[in-house]
């Protein structure tokens, strides 16, 4: 007998509920849809709500932890343009000997504005700034941090829906990504009498949309379940650049397999996590994610910006 | 446990009681998306997920030339969208259609198909 037996009844029904949930949402530029990425962040500002994202992996010491990080995040649009995010991580670290420390790490948040979405070329672009507060989470864990890290980012994202004709077949494609620029409000963190550096911290993904395969260049007429598939290719790093005396500049990050189903009102990605190199961790980690979009479920209400009233009115599309 | 419980009982709450349309995707075409059909056809149909403001939703086809070959208005039937087509002599094809569901969620799109080639 499980331990939650109405897990599997409800996983089930809303397996059963996406089967007839036969849309598609949230961040579309033209004729591409740009999933919400594990990983990294999609390019769009937009409401949603990523709950829960859970990630198993081992750390990077010797002989190395077990990690479990549970997080949920709600992003919420102010303007039409401009959205906030605010996101909360609980981890656990166990150790090979049997102790365990666990509490939140920093409360983050995400102010993020639209800077273009051009639908002829399937192209979207986003500047954010990421804080995560110092003294929110839990620093006698060493999971929270005394000092808060403000991280100026840039968001992009590209659909290859202009390849000529011989080369339909590569239109699906598309890749999004970000960078931006880590810095730490503390240079030295006294707890563990180190350089706290200030880091880049960038990523990206490459996707195939079979759903835009299917819309925009051929109708294999696969089974429906395929059609709303996207497999998917995350890298994610984080490289020292200034203030790191004493220690070695050496990029870490992971790459990470996997596939986002995509259905009308929520997706459901899962991703392999391998990390880059040593310094990056130990073995091959998970990292699953259950994405709500509130702009499609509550179109009305929570799925409106604050301000600036209803999404503009719709336009009479003429040719 | 009981967290575990009230959580997915009330994730479950939300999808059922998520009366709301979402954004209208092309579910299918005829001629279908990307297709070759032995005969021209007259009429070119669009079916789609969610139902569709007529007012709103517009569809146009032109032969490889850029010509527009759809004759008429396009006519609207819930989530069903058509339009009549001249006479198609062989050749590529391109449709481009706008839509506009019913809780004014926009999406667009386009694709070709082939006669008798």
């Amino acid at each position: 007998m499980s331990r939650y037996p109405l897990l599997p009844f409800t996983l089930a029904s809303i397996v059963a509920l996406a089967c007839t949930t036969d849309a598609f949402a949230h961040c579309f530029v033209g004729a591409r849809f740009f999933p919400a990425t594990l990983a990294t962040d999609d390019p769009c500002v937009a409401d949603e709500m990523s709950l829960p994202t859970a990630s198993w992996s081992k750390t990077a010491d010797v002989p190395p932890a077990a990690e479990w990080d549970v997080s949920g995040e709600i992003s919420k649009r102010i303007t039409e343009n401009f959205g906030l995010s605010i996101g909360e991580t609980w981890s656990q670290i166990r150790q090979p000997d049997g102790s365990v420390a666990a509490g939140f790490q920093n409360l983050e948040t995400t102010f993020q504005y639209q800077l273009v979405k051009d639908r002829s070329h399937e192209f979207a672009l986003m500047a954010g700034l990421i804080v995560e507060w110092g003294n929110t989470g839990a620093t006698n864990s060493g999971l929270g941090t005394s000092y808060s890290l403000l991280t100026p980012t840039l968001y992009f994202g590209k659909g290859f829906g202009e390849l000529p004709d011989t080369l339909s077949w590569a239109r699906p494609f598309a890749v999004t990504g970000q960078v931006g620029y880590e810095i730490p409000t503390s240079s030295f963190d006294f707890t563990e009498s180190a350089f706290i550096p200030q880091q880049a911290v960038y990523g990206a993904s490459l996707q195939y949309s079979l759903p835009y395969l299917k819309s925009e260049v051929v109708d294999l007429q696969l089974p429906d379940f395929f059609n709303h598939l996207i497999p998917i290719v995350e890298a994610s790093f984080s490289t020292p650049v200034a203030n790191n005396f004493g220690n070695p500049y050496t990029t870490t990050g992971t790459i990470n397999p996997g596939v986002i189903w995509v259905g009308g009102y929520f997706q459901v990605g899962l991703e392999a996590v391998i990390p880059i190199n040593r310094e990056s961790g130990s073995g091959v980690g998970a990292l699953g994610q259950l994405h709500l979009y509130l702009d499609d479920m509550f179109p009305t209400t929570v799925g409106q910006p604050l301000f600036s009233g209803a999404s503009a009115a719709p336009r009479k599309m003429t040719f | 446990m009981r967290i575990v419980t009230f959580a997915t009982s009330a994730l479950l709450a939300i999808m059922l009681g998520t009366a709301a349309d979402a954004h209208a995707f092309l579910d299918h075409a005829e001629p279908r998306v990307g297709s070759t059909v032995p005969t021209a056809p007259r009429e070119l149909s669009l079916s789609f997920t969610q139902k569709l403001e007529p007012a709103f939703s517009s569809v146009e086809v032109t032969d490889a030339d850029g010509a527009r070959v759809d004759l008429g208005k396009p006519s609207v039937s819930a989530s069903v969208m058509r339009i009549k087509l001249k006479r198609l002599s062989p050749g590529t094809y391109r449709v481009r259609w706008h839509a506009l569901s019913t809780d004014t969620h926009t999406t667009e799109g386009s694709f070709t198909f082939q006669v008798g080639q």
